[in-house]
């Protein structure tokens, strides 16, 4: 017996030990001493007195006893735990197929479950990587019209000034551009570049690693400022710290680097440098530009509520000052957080979430499944250590280490799947559905995350099973067949098991639905016909080309150049692309000589300048009326050609002839420009999952020139990227002096894959996902049919003998797999139909009770289960009478 | 009549004693003392406000363990005995007594 049994096996109190073992001494002294001769009375009286003061001893004694006993118990649970361990490990390495099995099944759901955490952590839980994030807000303009716009620098410092619920409120461009920087050796780069007002780093609390920020004295001097990210600074200028305070020349202009800002430091989207740009001292009509994303730091204990509150004061007193652009216009403040990670993402971090909880949820079901047939097997083993004096409670203990040792070896096997998932992950996130500001990174947080995973994990799958293992008698089991032991946990296999395909279907169905979502909108009717156009956007940067004429000019002669390059089938210019419109509210519209209609009521429509050889070399068709040519010059008649969508609005109108009023939706007053229609074009999406019909006007760009245009161009066969060098080549040759900016170079179908990529990302994910439980289902159905054949091998050889046929024998054989996965079915479809509305915001061209993806998933579900159980079933079913008749 | 205590234990002497009188077999704390004292002729009387701490002590250091017997009174009587650590610490006692008792021999016999 171990030494530490004693205070277990004879537990008294420790005063009564005590007690017990001095009287026996004083007992035993003063016999000693009476026969020597003594009195019994003084005998005693001496014992007793040899123990001095008797309290302080029992008071030590005590202390001694609590501390002893008190360790022997952690060594005792110590001593078990390690007893416990052994065990484990003896049995997980007796079966290495089911240790193996179990460690895999975990280690999938395990790692997964990791990796999305990843995603989680780094998009909704983390706080903004900003000093005091939780006083960041962004800030829009709100209209009777529209739900969110961009803010006017004007108003942005109307609500500095005259509201009170901020310390400093700032802006940035919401896209990032770039500049043509003049190198040393004559060669220009095109340097990305972000604009960005004065104070925008004082806002976040950003401090510079070199140099300064901006200060409100460059904003009111104007000076050509910038600072650039260390990124750039190290790749660029090799991190020499002289830069600071030199001059750069960009956009052919000199601009000052005052100071270089942290590397891990992001606003939004990547940029090199960061420009200031002015706001002090604007003209009047700059309150009718919405050109900026602003970011407000809020005084300490102010609420957004009380901050929306006294900025609508402001909004209102600007309204009746400047009616004409801030007429009904007031403030809309929300966290940064929120308006950085946006809905979507939310949304699909929370699908993921959902998904991969399920999928472990199903590696539980299937690890406890896995725990509850050794169970059986083991119950002579447990029975023999019961009847041997084992508690029920020491066996559970015993199977729960067991199941621990076997979650922390998977959660550590998830740990090596989850970094490898987060190593490949980046290339799979569609770019821009994650903010710039968030990394993925498996780090000690996600670490925490797999052990406290695998613990509860192992909690879950092993508690029941051990529960159920010990549910018996002993003298039962050793004096009977253990086959006939089995019944109570075979019914709860069942359910585990039909608990796993019902997740699985809804699964299954849910991928169903985001699958038939990305076919939808990868098979759309773009349109147009052209199989590949490459696209690139051409920015004559600065003043070289002052007047529209001679704009005009230049993308004139590009077009000439570019058309001689061999290959090239077609070129044209257009001021956006299909499938890459962003929604900017577009213009609003009457038709001239229609009665006249509220401001608010008016009709809006997209607007895009196009050369007449844009609808050639898409290959667009003009669907009535003409395309533009020669005629329509800068000083000819104004026209348009509208698109299907803009003819469908006038409800069966014809179009051509007509003449339309177009002002910009945000100034309702402005005079309007007045075009005549004079042709349809086929409908062309503007973004591939867009639900209302994309109303658009074309206008010849000799009549509207934009300041920077796409070059589209179309080769004669072949793929479009092969002609990008001789193109670019093309350009440099007619802007000799490298004042011009190229970039965005992509093909339409980059554009359209682009546009899709997120519907293509939650779809392949989830399908992975539903793939992954589909199998692991099964896995646990296949387990159901092994058991039920171990449970009828002696019948099936007396029906064999009887002369029952191999398909009497299968169709036994089959019948509990295939009732659990009939039952997992129905549940699941059922659960399916009732949840499927929860992802309806994320699907697009089918309904979330899409009766296809209910008859696809009965389909897989019921191929993939009969493939999985016909091949062991009719092994089984083929098993030798005789054989099984001698081999209970 | 039996005196008090002549003389105080050297440090550490008290353990040695209890494990050496341990090793011939388990024992409860009379007989402990009540041997002690024998095998010494009374030179080395033990204390009872010292010996049981020091039982507690050992006990709890894993030397010697408890259990509950029957003593001679017929009476449940709390029996110590000598583990397999404790029997190493006793002969890392042994020699370390005979080390330091060797010593001070060396100096109080000189010439």
């Amino acid at each position: 017996m171990k030494r530490s049994l004693r205070s277990w096996l004879w537990r008294i109190p420790i005063d009564q030990e005590i007690d017990e073992e001095l009287e026996l001494h004083v007992e035993m002294r003063t016999r000693e001493l009476v026969a020597r001769g003594m009195d019994p009375k003084t005998a005693r009286e001496l014992a007793l007195s040899r123990f001095g003061d008797i309290r302080t001893l029992k008071r030590t004694m005590t202390d001694l006893g609590r501390k002893r006993d008190r360790e022997m118990r952690v060594s005792r649970w110590l001593e078990e735990l390690a007893d416990d361990l052994k065990v484990a490990v003896r049995q997980l390495k007796a079966s290495p197929s089911f240790t193996l099995i179990a460690i895999l099944t975990l280690a999938l759901g395990i790692g997964a479950n990791s990796a999305i955490f990843a995603l989680v952590d780094a998009t909704l839980l983390r706080p903004l990587p900003y000093a005091d994030p939780d006083r960041l807000v962004s800030l829009w303009e709100k209209g009777d019209t529209i739900e969110r716009s961009y803010v006017s620098p004007l108003n942005m410092i109307d609500w500095s000034t005259r509201g009170h619920s901020f310390e400093k409120i700032a802006g940035f461009t919401p896209t990032v551009g770039g500049m043509v920087m003049a190198g040393a050796d004559g060669n220009a780069e095109t340097v990305s570049r972000q604009w960005v007002s004065a104070e925008i780093f004082d806002v976040l609390g950003v401090k510079p690693i070199a140099g300064r920020t901006f200060t409100a004295e460059d904003d009111t001097e104007r000076t050509n400022v910038i600072v650039m990210s260390e990124g750039f600074w190290h790749t660029r200028f090799n991190g020499d710290p002289g830069i600071v305070g030199r001059e750069l020349r960009l956009d052919g202009s000199l601009w000052t680097v005052v100071g270089i800002l942290p590397g891990d430091f992001r606003l939004l989207g990547q940029t090199s440098i960061w420009a200031m740009r002015p706001i002090t001292n604007l003209p009047p009509r700059a309150r009718g530009a919405y050109i900026l994303e602003v970011v407000g730091r809020l005084r300490p204990g102010i609420s957004i509520r009380a901050a929306e509150a006294d900025l609508a004061a402001v909004a209102t007193a600007l309204a009746h000052e400047y009616p004409q652009t801030n007429k009904g216009r007031t403030v809309a403040i929300q966290p940064m957080h929120d308006s950085l990670v946006g809905r979507d993402l939310r949304l699909t971090s929370m699908l993921f979430v959902g998904v991969v909880g399920f999928v472990l949820l199903i590696c539980c079901a299937n690890v406890a499944n896995l725990l509850l047939a050794r169970a059986t097997v083991r119950k002579r083993e447990l029975a023999v250590r019961s009847a041997l004096g084992a508690g029920r409670r020491r066996i559970v203990r015993q199977l729960l280490t067991e199941s621990l040792v076997l979650s922390l070896l998977g959660g550590a096997a998830g740990m090596i799947s989850g970094g490898a998932i987060l190593r490949i992950a980046p290339t799979l996130i569609p770019e821009g559905l994650l903010p710039a500001t968030v990394t993925l990174t498996f780090d000690a947080r996600v670490a925490a995350f797999c052990a406290v995973t695998a613990l509860l994990v192992g909690l879950i799958f092993g508690v029941v099973p051990a529960w159920k293992a010990t549910d018996f008698s002993a003298a039962e089991v050793l004096g009977s067949d253990s086959r006939t032991m089995t019944r109570t946990g075979g019914k709860l296999r069942g359910l585990l098991v039909i608990g796993e395909v019902a997740t699985a279907v809804l699964l299954l169905f849910g991928a169903g639905l985001l699958l038939r979502t990305l076919l939808a909108v990868d098979s759309f009717d773009r349109g147009f016909r052209a199989q590949s156009v490459l696209s690139m956007l051409v920015d004559p940067l600065g003043s070289k080309y002052p007047t529209p004429e001679s704009l005009q000019q230049f993308y004139d002669q590009i077009e000439a150049e570019v058309g001689t390059v061999p290959g090239v089938a077609s070129v044209g210019w257009a001021e956006s692309l299909p499938l890459d419109f962003f929604d900017t509210g577009g213009l609003s519209f009457e038709i001239v000589g229609d009665p006249p209609v509220e401001q608010s009521q008016r009709p809006t429509t997209e607007y895009q300048v196009v050369s007449p050889t844009y609808f050639s070399t898409l290959d667009l068709p003009i669907l009535s009326g003409r395309p533009f040519d020669k005629r329509d010059a800068r000083d000819g008649v104004q026209v348009c050609i509208v698109n299907e969508g803009f003819a469908r609005s006038l409800h069966g109108r014809n179009p051509i002839g007509l003449r339309v009023a177009l002002r910009s939706a945000g100034s309702p007053d402005e005079k309007p420009t007045v075009r005549e229609i004079v042709g349809v074009a086929r409908q062309v999406k503007g973004r591939p999952d867009e639900i209302k019909d994309f109303v658009q006007v074309y206008v010849p760009m000799a009549q509207d020139l934009a300041d920077d245009m796409f070059l589209v161009v179309r080769p004669q066969s072949g793929a479009a990227e092969a002609l990008t060098p001789s193109i670019r080549a093309a350009i440099s040759r007619v802007d000799t002096e490298q004042l011009v900016s190229v970039r965005n170079v992509m093909t339409l179908e980059d554009i359209a894959w682009t546009a899709t990529s997120r519907h293509r990302f939650r779809a392949v994910m989830v399908v992975a996902f539903a793939a992954l439980a589909l199998v692991l289902a099964l896995v646990g159905v296949v387990g159901i049919l092994a058991y039920s054949v171990q449970q009828h091998v002696r019948d099936f050889g007396v029906r064999r003998a009887l002369g029952a046929t191999t398909r009497d024998v299968l169709r036994l054989v089959v019948a509990d797999a295939a009732r659990v996965v009939a039952t997992g079915a129905a549940i699941g479809l059922a659960l399916s139909a009732a949840s499927g509305r929860l992802i309806q915001t994320m699907l697009f061209g089918v309904s979330p009770l899409d009766l296809g993806t209910f008859a696809l998933v009965t389909i897989v579900l019921a191929v993939t289960a009969a493939f999985a159980i016909l091949g062991p079933a009719w092994h089984a079913a083929r098993i030798d009478p005789a054989v099984a008749l001698r081999n209970p | 009549m039996l005196p008090k205590t002549p003389n105080a234990l050297l440090h550490g002497a008290l353990d040695a004693l209890i494990l050496k009188t341990l090793a011939r077999g388990p024992n409860h704390g009379y007989s402990i003392a009540k041997f002690i004292e024998e095998t010494t002729d009374e030179a080395v009387l033990i204390e009872e406000g010292s010996l049981y701490p020091a039982l507690y002590r050992l006990e709890r250091r894993g030397w010697v363990e408890a259990e509950w017997g029957t003593s001679e009174l017929g009476r449940r009587a709390k029996l110590y005995r000598l583990t397999d650590a404790g029997r190493q610490q006793l002969a890392a006692e042994t020699a370390s007594w005979r080390r330091f008792s060797t010593g001070v021999s060396k100096v109080l016999f000189s010439r």
